[in-house]
């Protein structure tokens, strides 16, 4: 039988924190807002509040609004615009982050949430000058042409192999299939994906 | 070819609708005259250190980082972001625009009325859903979002016109001032009726083919910042010099006064090379508001109104006698551009003789986003066409169709001599191999269970020349460094390597050696990166500028040597006599010799470095699902040249991008129109299909090397016959032909309902 | 997107009393995938979220053999489940299908199952479409070739959900909490035909929650979702089918053969289970359970397509349910 805890629905205090903010701060302009039964609750916003990113192991403190998303608040606060604006809808990965373990769209992520995680761009993975072995491999396979899509397409490589540091083709490519090239550059970014300088290059940062 | 300007009221500029978005000024200015002094050449084969090899990108590292910064990326100290409105119909007057509640708005800056309620034709109207009818520049993107939504515009809505049929229709309502549809063209050579008359067989069909939107991942716009008079531009173009030209000319500036830079853009495809009405507009604002403006188009905005391939109809007559030579090609043609935009293409496609042929086209016009050349405009469409009756031909004669191409594809003029422009009678037995041909089964996969096999072929032909207008600039520095300076831009292709390999090449260093600076206006003049003109235009004239730079170090170098500077050559990052090269001093101390005084020369295009026209053949290996309707591509073969390969890791990049687009047009794509409002219901990345990495097949390239022809432009040659050969395949899978693009599983369908073909061998 | 204000919730009870009971005043957030992109094209346009993945985010056996899954759950944590493969391969097969790594990384189980239609007339502001509250049903006329072929409309969507369809093949049951406490519905109540629920796909008020779905003990029962559908990579489906089969050696003894993306609501075929209750599994067999699965179908003016395609799924869905060759 399955530990107690999990057969209770609802939220742990542990997952409570992680989504408000594991620097511990109650996030911004908490003002009561009515409920049904006219019950407070705490609501953040509509005006900016201010919230806490950890982005390329870096903490930066900055204010939005509910509705900025994680894409905007990299790109246009932070000046971090290797994520790419494309279709804005979660359906072509040029805004795809690593967030924690995972690939998430961050066009599709609202940056309040993104508190408490661990997110990485292809920015990030660079170790001062010297290039990630799967940044490395899309030079070496010319797996790029303009270039716009490649950082989403990095990220996404990196985190297949964290987890999985020899795929198999197949698996290779339905963990690329959320990325889209126009210019057409799938062949050698699967080469790349599958043949970065070394397997123990790719490493958790 | 000049086209009418109208200035509106509100100070803005836009074309009459009517008119096309203007040719890059490259393609259309007078051609300057012969290139001067004797042809130039490239060093020879077994001296190229880097001229051919697989050279990787120079930004590579800077792309794969994030670190490259785009249009899209830049942030200028004080800037403000522009949002457009559009309007939401496809056709309708314009009433009434009320700013007031956008101006009102906290962190807003700037607001522009575009259109006129009181104007005529374009001015007050809106064409096409997203003809933009005003504009918002404020301290946020949702700001200025929110403006865009304050603004409240009265539009009294029209019918709208959404395919050809309904533009030609005898009853469509009169939309556009000269008419709904163009007057008829006409093309004829011989006499195709008496020629159809003797023909053996005839296939009578219709045949069409859909629009396609560029989507190129960085949509359309810019950044303008003004100093005064004078403003500079971030401008994702694939044409620095023509967006500046475009820019100054709507904002009636000199020229001077504009500078536009490029240093990273995110694809274009022939759809940024004109200067674009929503950076004016930016331009506008950033005057207004007193601050730089970021103005980038969303997604739907892009699909609606920066251009895309027109439709393609042809109602075909097409004959063969009996020995399966082809002998007449009938068309009526027509398809749509948009709002007062055209929709040619000349078929029969031209690497096919037919004796007699003629061609009788009408443009229709519709209430849709105006087309923009897109990769090999005309082509994919003509391709397609000629290359399914091409096989239909075959299907009556009981006929191969490799057999049937081979007897009938263009060759050189002097059958003693090769034209290394049409190979296609060596590429086709290639590509035949290499897919395993022989093992092709005729028409109809005679294995049993729903998944049937089959393959087909096409060709492709494309000019890619050396535009004369082309300038560049070198200079080779006291301490050794070496710039290379063009105002060309890198749309993808690899076009900043190419201009550091010549350099290279040229100097004898290593590609560390030198540095290539595109991508600005304040650089020589070169022509807009569409045409596939691009590596013909740069290298040659790269080549001449470093060619005269270098011929003034080794004038300065000769008298060290006691040498004359003819005797000269720089190899191995040496200046050195030919003859004796232990005679000789390292480069650096060459340039040392330079003393204060840099060398600076110029190049313009010349002779000798580059030539034109290309030939190539796509098969494809497809597999259909009939119960479902599912086309799989498994494998497409392509055998391409394009001169003298100057870097062969860009080169193939460049072709399996023509062929992945060239899927995304067989299969995939397609702006897909509410027939009755001509509003697109597919204006996102959800519903606008492009191929993902699942969806792409194993791909074998053959870059056939000429080198020693010069370089000749790769861009467009690959996407040409990609859709033709699947398409072909797949009626050879499933027994029945299919006449339209896409290939979707609904065509696949429809067509396994309707018709069978006979024709097996 | 429209300015809102964003709650988080500390448990259930929170989650329920921030929302309203006036439609599409307050909207519970969960993965976001589908909600944001609505807000970003203004067909939501909320005053307030409220978070809900601190919902019950566990997969989890219950005491009579079965499974209950956390609405909070995501596709991916699902799709990777040895346990929730090994008993239901149809929800896992639909769950892994869903749209691409990085969608299901963050989508939910509730999120997927409550999610709005695709229907481009829907999802563009400039069509005020019936489901909106306007007069027309922009389909009818319009491009109907990814609509329903079931159903007498006034709305034509086809139900977007992967996972209800098995769902309901599965029988499954959906726990809701709302402002008078808790109640369980059958998946195969919850869906709603556009002329009961016209302007929302479920049964659930605006202030209600999808907290859990629980599945029944899968005995012996062999089940499969087969998808059709035309990129491979991103793309939603033209048809599927899950399928749910009790066998008495190569004898269906019981079937529950459900369609989806062809009709608003995940579309049951008693006409097809009943093809092949007490039949020997062959393709033949289930050929038949196909046809009958497609009678009825009302296709639309440019869909009829999906009728072949739909009857294919079903047909594939047997065999695979059955351990036999698909294609």
């Amino acid at each position: 039988m399955a530990p107690k805890k999990k057969d209770e629905p609802g939220f742990s205090r542990r997952s409570f924190l992680k989504t408000v903010g594991a620097g511990g701060v109650a996030a911004g302009v908490l003002g009561p807002a009515s409920t049904a039964e006219g019950q407070n609750v705490k609501a953040i916003g509509p005006a900016a509040s201010p919230i806490q990113l950890n982005v390329n192991g870096k903490f930066h403190r900055l204010e939005v609004e509910p509705r900025v998303t994680l894409l905007d608040a990299l790109r246009t606060r932070l000046n971090i615009t290797g994520p790419k604006r494309v279709c804005d809808r979660g359906s072509c990965g040029a805004c795809t982050v690593i967030l924690d373990d995972r690939t998430v769209y961050s066009c599709s992520m609202l940056a309040i949430e993104a508190q408490g995680k661990v997110i990485r761009t292809a920015e990030g993975l660079t170790e001062g000058t010297v290039l990630h072995s799967v940044q490395q491999a899309f030079c070496d396979h010319d797996g790029l042409m303009c270039g716009f899509c490649t950082p989403g397409f990095v990220t996404a490589a990196v985190a297949l192999l964290e987890k999985n540091p020899k795929p198999t083709r197949q698996e290779a490519r339905k963990a690329l299939d959320g990325n889209i090239c126009r210019c057409g550059t799938y062949p050698r970014v699967l080469e790349a994906a599958l043949n970065p300088k070394s397997a123990a290059g790719v490493k958790r940062g | 070819m000049a086209r009418r300007r109208k200035k509106l009221e509100a100070g803005s500029w836009k074309l009459e609708a009517g008119t096309q978005q203007p040719p890059p000024p490259a393609a259309q200015a007078a051609p300057p005259p012969a290139p001067q002094g004797p042809p130039r050449n490239w060093p020879p084969v077994a001296d190229r250190t880097l001229i051919g090899k697989s050279i990787k990108r120079l930004d590579g590292p800077d792309k794969a980082q994030g670190k490259a910064k785009y249009t899209y990326d830049i942030i200028r100290p004080g800037m403000l972001y522009g949002r457009l409105l559009g309007s939401p119909h496809a056709h309708a007057r314009i009433k009434g625009i009320d700013l007031s509640a956008a101006e009102k708005l906290a962190g807003v800056k700037a607001v522009l009325a575009l259109k006129d309620p009181a104007g005529e034709g374009a001015n007050g109207k809106a064409f096409y859903q997203g003809d933009e009818i005003a504009a918002v520049a404020a301290t946020t993107e949702d700001i200025a979002e929110d403006a865009v939504r304050l603004i409240k515009v009265e539009y009294e809505p029209l019918q709208a016109l959404a395919t050809a049929a309904q533009a030609m229709s005898a009853d469509a309502p009169a939309v556009f001032p000269k008419g709904n549809v163009s007057q008829q063209s006409l093309q004829q050579e011989g006499d195709v009726e008496a020629a159809l008359k003797s023909a053996a067989h005839i296939v009578e069909g219709t045949y069409s083919t859909q629009v396609q939107t560029h989507t190129s991942l960085e949509t359309h716009g810019g950044i303008c910042e003004w100093e005064g008079e004078k403003l500079t531009a971030w401008v994702s173009t694939q044409a620095v010099h023509g967006a500046r030209d475009g820019i100054a000319g709507s904002l009636k500036i000199p020229q001077t006064n504009v500078r536009v830079i490029t240093d990273y853009m995110g694809g274009g495809f022939g759809s940024k090379l004109g200067f674009d009405y929503q950076v004016v507009v930016c331009a506008r604002l950033a005057k207004l508001a007193n601050a730089p403006v970021k103005l980038m188009l969303n997604r739907k905005e892009e699909h609606l109104v920066t251009g895309n391939r027109p439709s393609a109809y042809a109602k075909v007559r097409a004959g063969v006698d009996a020995k399966g030579k082809l002998v007449a090609f009938d068309a009526e043609t027509w398809g749509t551009g948009g709002a007062g935009a055209g929709a040619a293409f000349r078929v029969p496609y031209p690497i096919y003789v037919f004796p007699s042929r003629r061609q009788r086209h009408r443009d229709a016009y519709t209430n849709a986003g105006p087309q923009r050349a897109f990769r090999a405009p005309g082509h994919p469409q003509a391709s397609f066409i000629t290359e399914v009756v091409l096989d239909e031909l075959a299907d009556k004669l009981r006929l191969d169709p490799l057999e049937l191409r081979m007897r009938n594809v263009l060759s050189a003029t002097d059958p003693s001599q090769e034209d290394p422009s049409r190979q296609w009678r060596k590429y086709f037995p290639m590509g035949a191999e290499k897919i395993g041909w022989s093992k092709r089964h005729p028409t109809g996969d005679p294995a049993s269970g729903p998944i049937k096999r089959g393959m087909g072929c096409a060709g492709n032909t494309w000019g890619g020349a050396g535009s004369r207008a082309t300038r560049a600039n070198c200079q080779i520095l006291p301490d050794g460094s070496v710039l290379a300076r063009i105002g060309t831009q890198d749309i993808g292709t690899g076009t900043r390597t190419l201009v550091a390999i010549v350099a290279a090449e040229t100097m004898g260093l290593p590609l560390t050696g030198v540095k290539a600076e595109i991508g600005d206006t304040n650089y020589p003049f070169a022509p807009g990166s569409g045409g596939s003109v691009t590596v013909a235009s740069v290298s040659a004239t790269m080549r001449i500028a470093c060619e005269n730079a270098r011929d003034e170090l080794f004038a300065k170098v000769a008298p060290a040597l006691g040498v004359e500077p003819s005797a000269l050559a720089a190899k191995d990052g040496r200046i050195q006599v030919k003859d004796a090269p232990s005679k000789g001093m390292t480069w650096r101390e060459a340039c040392k010799l330079l003393g204060v005084q840099p060398i600076s020369a110029d190049g313009a295009f010349g002779p000798g470095l580059s030539s034109t026209g290309t030939s190539g053949v796509q098969f494809a290996d497809v597999e259909v699902d009939i119960e479902t309707g599912v086309t799989r591509v498994k494998r497409i073969v392509c055998v391409q040249d394009c001169g003298t390969i100057m870097d062969k890791l860009t080169a193939e990049s460049q072709v399996y991008g023509g062929i992945i687009m060239g899927l995304g047009f067989a299969l995939y794509e397609n702006r897909i129109l509410d027939r009755n409002t001509a509003r697109m219901v597919n204006p996102n990345m959800e519903w606008y299909l492009l191929p993902g990495m699942s969806d792409i097949p194993e791909i074998d390239i053959t870059l056939v090397d000429q080198p020693d022809r010069g370089p000749v432009g790769l861009g467009e040659p690959p996407v040409i016959s990609t859709a033709a050969a699947v398409a072909n395949a797949v009626a050879n899978a499933i027994g029945v032909r299919v006449r339209k693009l896409p290939l979707s599983p609904d065509a696949i369908l429809q067509a396994l309902n309707e018709e069978r073909t006979g024709g097996t061998l | 997107m429209k300015s809102f204000a964003y709650v988080n919730a500390a448990g259930e009870k929170e989650a329920v009393a921030a929302l309203s009971p006036e439609r599409g005043r307050f909207l519970p957030l969960a993965g976001g995938m589908d909600l944001l992109a609505l807000m970003k094209d203004y067909i939501a346009q909320p005053d307030r979220l409220v978070n809900v993945k601190g919902l019950d985010r566990a997969i989890a056996r219950t005491p009579d053999g079965g499974l209950r899954i956390g609405a909070a759950v995501t596709l991916t944590q699902l799709a990777e489940s040895a346990e929730a493969r090994r008993m239901y391969p149809a929800m896992t097969d639909a769950a892994a299908e869903v749209g691409t790594p990085q969608i299901r990384n963050v989508g939910t189980v509730g999120g997927n199952i409550n999610q709005r239609p695709r229907c481009w007339y829907f999802r563009n502001e400039e069509f005020p479409c019936l489901k909106k509250g306007g007069s027309t049903c922009y389909a009818v006329d319009g491009e109907n070739q990814y609509h329903a072929i079931f159903g007498d409309g006034p709305c034509h969507i086809v139900h977007p959900s992967s996972l209800a369809v098995p769902s309901v093949a599965l029988n499954a049951k959906f726990r809701v909490v709302g402002p008078t406490g808790e109640r369980v519905v059958d998946a195969g109540e919850y869906f709603q035909m556009p002329d009961r629920n016209l302007f929302g796909e479920t049964v659930l008020a605006p202030n209600e929650l999808l907290t859990h779905v629980m599945l029944p003990p899968p005995g012996a029962a062999r089940t499969a979702t087969y998808e059709v559908r035309f990129k491979q990579s991103h793309d939603w489906p033209l048809a599927f089918a899950s399928v749910a089969l009790s066998m008495s050696g190569d004898t269906v003894r019981g079937a529950r053969v459900v369609m989806g993306a062809v009709a608003p609501i995940p579309w049951r075929s008693p006409a097809a289970e009943a093809a092949l209750t007490g039949k020997r599994l062959t393709e033949e067999a289930a050929m038949t359970a196909a046809d009958a699965a497609v009678q009825g179908a009302k296709p639309m003016t440019l869909n009829s397509y999906k009728v072949q395609i739909a009857r294919t799924a079903v047909k594939r869905a047997i065999m695979k349910a059955a351990g036999l060759k698909t294609v």
